[in-house]
């Protein structure tokens, strides 16, 4: 079961997520949907010399969801914002590291979205 | 009623004996006689229907009709021009919706209640953008039943339309579907009855319901995916005007416009799914075979069986009623901790098919504070025995997630 979702890795994000919770004074936030369960993450970032200054997210989710959501909050600190709006998500099944199944993609891209939205057009 | 001869009878169920599948709300598996009858139709009947006069598509046409015959009887209409055959619910829906929507003024209301499925709500939010209708939800009491008093206080405000859910498809809720009807022709409303969920577990009697318009889908009653029953009494679906336009609709097309073909052909544009409108007819027989006494005994088993079995999980929060009685065999719960989809997903590895989300249902979910929940629904082939390894299955999600 090398392959299996529920590997430690990302139950051990899900019970300790990194970067959970509000951060003061965000320069950017959104917030998006899951349709397949009506979950909502909503993300802030602060923004400081184009850089990455501070990231959370809040919200509750899927083990999936959230572990993305941690991993992916991990990845975005010190990136600039021209490197965030590059984020693709091959980005997050990449930081994810085990095959997901088309129905969940959505659960793994929930802060992705979250993020497009938070940066805007 | 023996499970173990009706598991034989359909084909998926016989060739995954292991499986648990409990999503049955969302769709049943397929009686062998359903895929039969369609093999049957496509290897030595198929043909178009209505407009050919040889043969083989007369033969097809008789059959195509003869099922329309057979639900009218399955739903005691009067007449068999009431029957309409559409793609499943949510066309049958949309077609009621559109039609009445396009009489309705600025203005006039609409009144739902809080456990319908998004396909009665969506179309009418939409109607409601686009005419100015006003729209009104009946709440419902904490176990899940239909407010009555609140809802009698939302009819006060003299609705044009009324539509109720048969059973809800998350609470396993019955309404009190013909006590409804009744109050809601008193202020002149129209009634729409969605029997989706209730289809598959008890008979159905327009003329006792003495409702305005009743919808199912074929695919929750053992029969075929698209394809759906749209009842509307003779006279409104006179009245209603066209949702599909197009072939067979029409009595007469000229340049200047055309006039529309009475119902049901009115309702029926296009070339209809004529395959699994005979998938559907076997779905029917099998079930009036079966009959509704031994099917309710079974089901009532089950239902009484799972809900003990359920509350007997530490933490787990069941939504709707607790009682056998007024209840069909869905139950929805949450379980603190658990996300419907981490719960679902690792009952799927016990061999136990789940829902996990809102079912179409965000409103219900919302005034239950919850986002989603993890949902049984069981249909005639589940077993007592199923229902046992889903509670031990349930323990080890728990711990499979917290360790
Ligand atoms: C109560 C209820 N109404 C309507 C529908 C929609 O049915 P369909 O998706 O077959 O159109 C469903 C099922 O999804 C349902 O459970």
């Amino acid at each position: 079961m090398d392959r299996d979702i529920y590997q430690e890795e990302i139950l051990e994000h899900y019970r300790h997520p990194r970067n959970f919770g509000a951060i003061k004074k965000p320069t950017y936030s959104s917030s998006a949907e899951n349709p397949l369960c009506g979950d909502s993450i909503v993300l802030e970032l602060r923004i400081k010399r184009n850089k990455v200054d501070d990231v959370g997210f809040t919200g509750s989710g899927c083990a999936l969801s959230t572990a993305s959501a941690s991993l992916f909050t991990e990845w975005m600190r010190g990136k600039t914002l021209a490197q965030l709006r590059k984020a693709k998500p091959s980005q997050l099944f990449h930081l994810i590291e085990i095959p997901i199944t088309p129905v969940r993609h959505q659960c793994v891209l929930l802060p992705l979205k979250s993020l497009q939205r938070a940066l805007g057009p | 009623m023996n499970v173990t001869s009706i598991r034989e009878q359909f084909p998926l169920i016989r060739a995954k004996p292991k499986l648990a599948y409990f999503d049955n709300a969302a769709t049943s598996q397929k009686h062998e006689s359903v895929i039969q009858a369609m093999d049957i139709f496509y290897r030595s009947q198929n043909a178009p229907v209505h407009r050919s006069v040889y043969k083989l598509a007369e033969g097809a046409t008789e059959a195509y009709e003869n099922v329309r015959n057979h639900v009218r009887e399955f739903l005691n209409a009067k007449h068999r021009e009431e029957i309409i055959f559409t793609a499943g619910t949510t066309a049958s829906i949309n077609t009621v919706v559109s039609g009445l929507a396009e009489g309705f003024r600025k203005g006039d209301r609409i009144l739902l209640t809080d456990m319908e499925h998004h396909s009665m709500i969506v179309p009418w939010q939409a109607a409601a953008a686009r005419k100015g209708l006003r729209m009104d939800f009946a709440p419902l009491t904490h176990d899940g039943r239909l407010d009555m008093p609140a809802f009698k206080t939302l009819l006060a405000k003299r609705p044009k339309f009324v539509g109720i859910t048969h059973v809800s498809n998350v609470l396993g809720t019955v309404n009190p579907v013909r006590a409804i009807v009744r109050l809601a022709h008193r202020i002149g409303a129209v009634v729409l009855v969605d029997a989706t969920q209730a289809a598959a577990h008890m008979p159905l009697d327009v003329r006792k319901l003495d409702c305005d318009f009743l919808v199912f889908s074929g695919h929750k009653v053992y029969g075929p995916n698209g394809v759906g029953v749209l009842y509307g009494k003779r006279e409104l679906l006179k009245q209603l005007p066209p949702f599909i336009y197009g072939g067979h609709m029409i009595e007469r097309v000229g340049r200047e416009g055309a006039i529309y073909a009475e119902p049901p052909a009115k309702f029926e544009g296009g070339t209809p799914p004529v395959p699994e409108v005979v998938g559907l007819g076997a779905a029917l027989t099998f079930l009036q075979k079966l009959g509704w006494k031994s099917i309710r005994k079974h089901e009532h088993k089950l239902t009484t069986y799972a809900l003990t079995a359920l509350q007997s999980v530490s933490g787990l929060i069941l939504l709707g009623p607790t009682q056998t009685k007024g209840r069909a065999p869905i139950f929805s719960f949450a379980l603190p901790g658990v996300h419907p989809h981490d719960g679902s997903a690792l009952l799927d590895r016990e061999g136990i098919a789940v829902r996990g989300g809102h079912h179409c249902t965000q409103i219900l979910h919302e005034s239950y504070t919850l986002s989603g929940s993890m949902r049984v629904s069981l249909g005639i082939y589940n077993t007592k025995e199923e229902i046992d390894r889903l509670v031990v299955a349930l323990a080890k999600v728990r711990t499979k997630l917290y360790g």
